[in-house]
């Protein structure tokens, strides 16, 4: 999809499977609402086609295509009542007030909004909003619900309980939905699937398991949650385990397609996985000292400086002894090769 | 348009253009170059038209007498008279069609032609028009500003209230309370005449009426609430911080209007200065009633002569056009001078 | 330093309270007069109307008397006049409204080169002379064989009362949300149930407010309809053509009538206007 000279889009394959929960992840301009609004059909793609259960939809208008649109800001019609606004796809389509009301009632009972029907949208409370968006868009029986960071205003307790919600509505009415967001929680936490992207390109499309144990490109491993990132040159390739020579000594790390010896290399490992005093097994060691040190609660986060000068971040539960180290303390912290995912090198998911 | 026919449908936005169409067209662009082609043509009468013209008056004339004859006469003169008189009725239609035959003549005559004494009117219409546009802006400007910063509340009700309930009332009605207070009889002398600076039994009352001054006090009477709005609406957007905060920069009062509120409120003094400059110029119903339908010398009832008294609307079209030029050079003028833009000018 | 400035600042705080109370006290004063000057000339007028001497005048007081308001219930001319104003009113409403809006959503919708030149031409009917519509419409319509009366002075009126309703209607579309239209389209909603359903909902406010205020615009109007009404008449222009032949104090009686419904409306506005 193109813009006048700005390639919002580049070629892009995408196929979701049917009944599936699937999210679109990336910062804000990668692209995501560009592939959003041409499911939609509000954006005709400059080249290649959307295909919906097989069938090609160019030329098919918004009001024609089997989908409905959840908006950023919902677009609830403020003037009309709750159930009008639930019933209106059906007053599109030529529905008798009757059958659209009794029907308004039954989406409103799904999304547990029974007896908020002759309300203004004005009078409902943030989360409730969200509900009518999803009775209004989920009555015109789309194969495809398209959703547009719709939790994006509520605040974070409410957007926490929305995504379980949302998750339930969507196992309890088994459609396709097509989840648009910048927040890595929501997506992991709600989705079948995720596809990652930056700058208007795919950079991975995993479950949200692979997706944080096994990113395929630096960016994605340090956009999906935190990460410590360690230059290096492979040495050798043998085994499944790759030998890298470092700034910080030799390490050795998991084996990845594109990464051979010879090569530049860049090394992964989350913050959990870093190890503090590591039993003699654990085949990465380094000798640092703590410089930071955050308690969340249930977690302690911990800054390292390494000889090097090379930052690490480790995070430890606390229940582990080592959460009494104190600042300026020396230490040692290591991390095992399975632990250490090996990618070529990338642009990083920068910090905004 | 794309956008337009992405949520509108053809139909609709088939409809949407062709009422756009039919505005611009038949009621804004082309009214206009009618009229500008008016004002380029004037019929040509060949050298003896006029004594054409008068032979068919005086023809006319003879049959009216005849016809008076005609009812008072004994029977043996009935015939004589009819007989002249369809003579007489057939030499005018052969005069008529020679007069409707005047040839159709293209050039800018009507315009060339504008003698002295109407060209000075309208230079004295725009010179008056210029002036109450300026005296109406140093007038309104506080008013304007008083009504949209300094005060609030209640306050600042009441004083829209007290600049709307003049600015609906008609027109005619707002200029016809001058008219009385600026008759011979009328408030102002009756006034002097209490305090005995004046008599009239001696007739030393002041004839205002006789005065293009008081053409000039009920125009600006008339007009200055047009200033007024334009530029409440826009100080009404300038944040009261900046005004504040200027004060606190150690600003005095005249650097804060000059540095701050002035330029805040250009465009809104720019519509105002147009609105009431145009609303002069095109006066037609000030002059009217100042001189009671008698006068003459405002650019507008020249143009309302030539139309309906004089019956010439190829002058009339080209005065018309004139007025309208000048009025497009002020604005033009104006928006250089503020510097704004169409988009800002009508908001 | 802190000790310094607080001494500073004690007689410049004092300074600058006593020059705003003069500044405030010479505002007020100006208030006033300006005020004065706006109502007394329409308490000249309105007082003349209950004068029992026949020619419009407060000088010449003769005792108080409501028969203007009497005389005025019996002019033909003048009723017959307020007929037409209210038939020119109406028939303008009703085409400056769909123009206006038509122009609108075309100026808000669109974005292209000649979206400015068509803003210009829409809005130019407002920055005319009056007198100068009135011409132009007659002059034009004349090539059809219209003549003036109710129906040119109508169409001059409608050309910038269009371009008024327009303006409005430009202001509260720059304020709608456009994924309320967006979300109808993707609910399956044809053009025609949007525009009736989400737009025109919308817009009604405006259009109610477009439509009183054309109203209003097109009956007070004079200079253009003036050139446009040929041998018919208006409340206004039947008013106008009154100081050359004929003006009484029934003229003010209407006036006295404008002021009070004049009064009666803009204090309605305004407290609606508190409302919102």
């Amino acid at each position: 999809m193109r813009f006048r000279d700005f390639t919002a889009v580049h070629k892009t394959d995408l196929m979701v499977n049917a009944g599936e929960f699937f999210s679109i992840l990336g910062p804000s301009g990668c692209g995501k609402t560009t592939i959003l609004k041409m499911v939609a059909g509000f954006l005709e793609p400059t080249e290649g086609t959307v295909l919906i259960g097989g069938t090609p939809m160019t030329g098919v208008g918004p009001a024609q295509r089997p989908t409905a649109l959840i908006f950023q800001n919902l677009a609830l019609f403020p003037l009309m009542t709750v159930w009008e606004n639930v019933a209106f796809g059906l007053e599109a389509r030529g529905m008798r007030v009757a059958e659209r009301r009794r029907r308004a009632g039954e989406l409103l009972d799904l999304v547990a909004l029974g007896g908020h029907e002759m309300k203004r949208p004005g009078e409902l409370s943030g989360g409730q909003k969200q509900r009518v968006a999803i009775a209004r868009a989920l009555a015109v029986e789309p194969s495809v619900l398209l959703l547009d960071e719709p939790l994006s205003a509520l605040d974070l307790k409410l957007r926490h309980h929305m995504r379980a919600e949302l998750r339930a509505i969507q196992q309890r009415v088994g459609i396709t939905f097509i989840y648009i967001t910048h927040d890595q929680g929501e997506a992991l936490t709600m989705s079948d699937r995720i596809a990652v992207m930056s700058q208007g390109r795919i950079e991975q499309i995993a479950t949200p398991e692979e997706l944080y144990g096994r990113p395929s490109s630096a960016f994605v491993a340090t956009f999906v949650g935190a990460n410590n990132v360690l230059h290096g040159r492979v040495t050798s390739a043998v085994n499944g385990h790759l030998s890298v020579d470092s700034p910080l000594g030799p390490l050795r790390a998991r084996k990845t397609d594109g990464v051979a010896a010879g090569q530049e290399t860049l090394i992964f490992v989350r913050p959990e996985r870093i190890r503090l005093d590591p039993p003699p097994t654990v085949e990465n060691r380094i000798s640092g000292k703590v410089v930071r040190r955050e308690l969340e609660g249930a977690y302690l986060q911990l800054e390292i400086a390494t000889e090097t000068g090379q930052r690490l971040l480790a995070q430890v539960t606390n229940a582990d002894e080592s959460v009494a180290r104190k600042i300026g303390e020396s230490l040692s912290v290591g991390f095992n090769a399975v632990d250490a995912q090996a990618l070529p090198p990338g642009p990083l998911a920068v910090e905004r | 348009m794309r956008n337009l026919l992405a949520i509108y449908g053809r139909t609709l936005t088939a409809i949407i253009c062709l009422m756009v169409l039919f505005w611009v067209l038949a009621m804004i662009l082309v009214p206009q170059i009618a009229m500008l082609h008016n004002s380029l043509w004037w019929t040509e009468k060949s050298g003896d038209a006029a004594a054409v013209t008068l032979r068919i008056d005086a023809l006319y004339n003879d049959i009216g007498v005849l016809e008076l004859d005609l009812a008072a006469a004994g029977d043996d003169e009935k015939a004589k008279i009819t007989a002249e008189i369809e003579s007489k009725r057939s030499e005018i239609a052969e005069l008529e069609s020679k007069e409707v035959s005047a040839r159709r003549v293209y050039g800018f005559a009507n315009y060339t032609r504008m003698s002295a004494l109407h060209f000075g009117i309208f230079v004295k219409t725009m010179f008056f028009s210029a002036l109450v546009t300026v005296l109406a802006l140093i007038v309104c400007y506080p008013i304007a500003f008083a009504a949209a910063q300094v005060f609030t509340g209640e306050k600042a009700a009441l004083l829209m209230l007290g600049l709307v309930v003049p600015y609906a009332i008609n027109e005619l009605l707002r200029i016809y309370a001058w008219l009385m207070i600026l008759d011979y009889q009328g408030v102002i002398n009756s006034a002097l005449a209490w305090m005995g600076l004046v008599d009239f039994s001696k007739g030393t009352a002041i004839p205002f009426l006789q005065s293009p001054g008081a053409v000039f006090a009920a125009m600006i009477y008339a007009y200055i609430l047009f200033m007024v709005f334009p530029i409440y609406n826009t100080l009404e957007t300038l944040d009261r911080n900046q005004l504040d905060a200027a004060r606190d920069l150690g600003a005095a009062t005249a650097r804060i209007h000059w540095r701050v509120a002035i330029p805040h409120a250009k465009p809104g003094i720019a519509v105002g200065c147009i609105m009431t400059f145009m609303l002069s110029a095109g006066s037609y119903s000030v002059p009217q009633i100042m001189t009671r339908g008698q006068g003459g010398d405002w650019f507008s009832q020249l143009i309302y002569r030539q139309f309906f008294d004089a019956n010439n609307w190829n002058i009339g079209a080209a005065y018309a056009f004139t007025l309208l030029v000048a009025c497009l050079v002020f604005i033009f003028l104006v928006m250089r001078m503020f510097g704004v833009g169409i988009r800002e000018i009508a908001r | 330093m802190s000790t310094a400035a607080a001494i500073g600042r004690t007689p410049v705080g004092k300074i600058s309270a006593s020059g705003r109370k003069w500044s405030e006290l010479l505002l007020g004063a100006y208030l006033v007069l300006f005020f004065v000057y706006l109502f007394a000339p329409l308490l000249v007028m309105s007082l003349a109307a209950f004068n029992t001497y026949p020619q419009p005048s407060i000088t010449q007081w003769q005792g108080w008397t409501l028969k203007w308001f009497g005389a005025l219930a019996d002019d033909q001319r003048i009723l017959a006049g307020l007929v037409n104003s209210v038939l020119i009113g109406l028939g303008v409403i009703a085409a400056a409204i769909p123009l206006g809006l038509a122009g609108a959503l075309l100026l808000t919708r669109v974005e292209g080169r000649y979206n400015g030149i068509l803003y210009g031409v829409l809005v130019s009917p407002i920055l005319t002379p009056g007198i100068i519509l009135g011409i132009s419409t007659l002059v034009f319509w004349r090539n059809f064989g219209v003549a003036g009366g109710l129906l040119l002075a109508g169409t001059a009126q409608a050309t910038f009362i269009a371009s008024y309703s327009m303006l409005m209607f430009m202001a509260r579309l720059q304020r709608q949300d456009r994924t309320l239209e967006e979300a109808a389209l993707d609910l399956g909603a044809s053009p025609w149930l949007l525009f009736r359903r989400v737009t025109l909902p919308f817009l009604m406010p405006t259009i109610a407010t477009a439509a009183v205020i054309g109203f209003l615009q097109s009956i007070e109007n004079y200079n253009t309809t003036v050139f446009a009404i040929g041998g018919d008449w208006t409340l206004v222009t039947e008013i106008g053509s009154r100081f050359r032949f004929g003006l009484t104090p029934v003229i003010n009686a209407i006036g006295v009538i404008f002021v009070i419904l004049t009064i009666i409306g803009a204090i309605a506005w305004t407290i609606l206007r508190q409302r919102e």
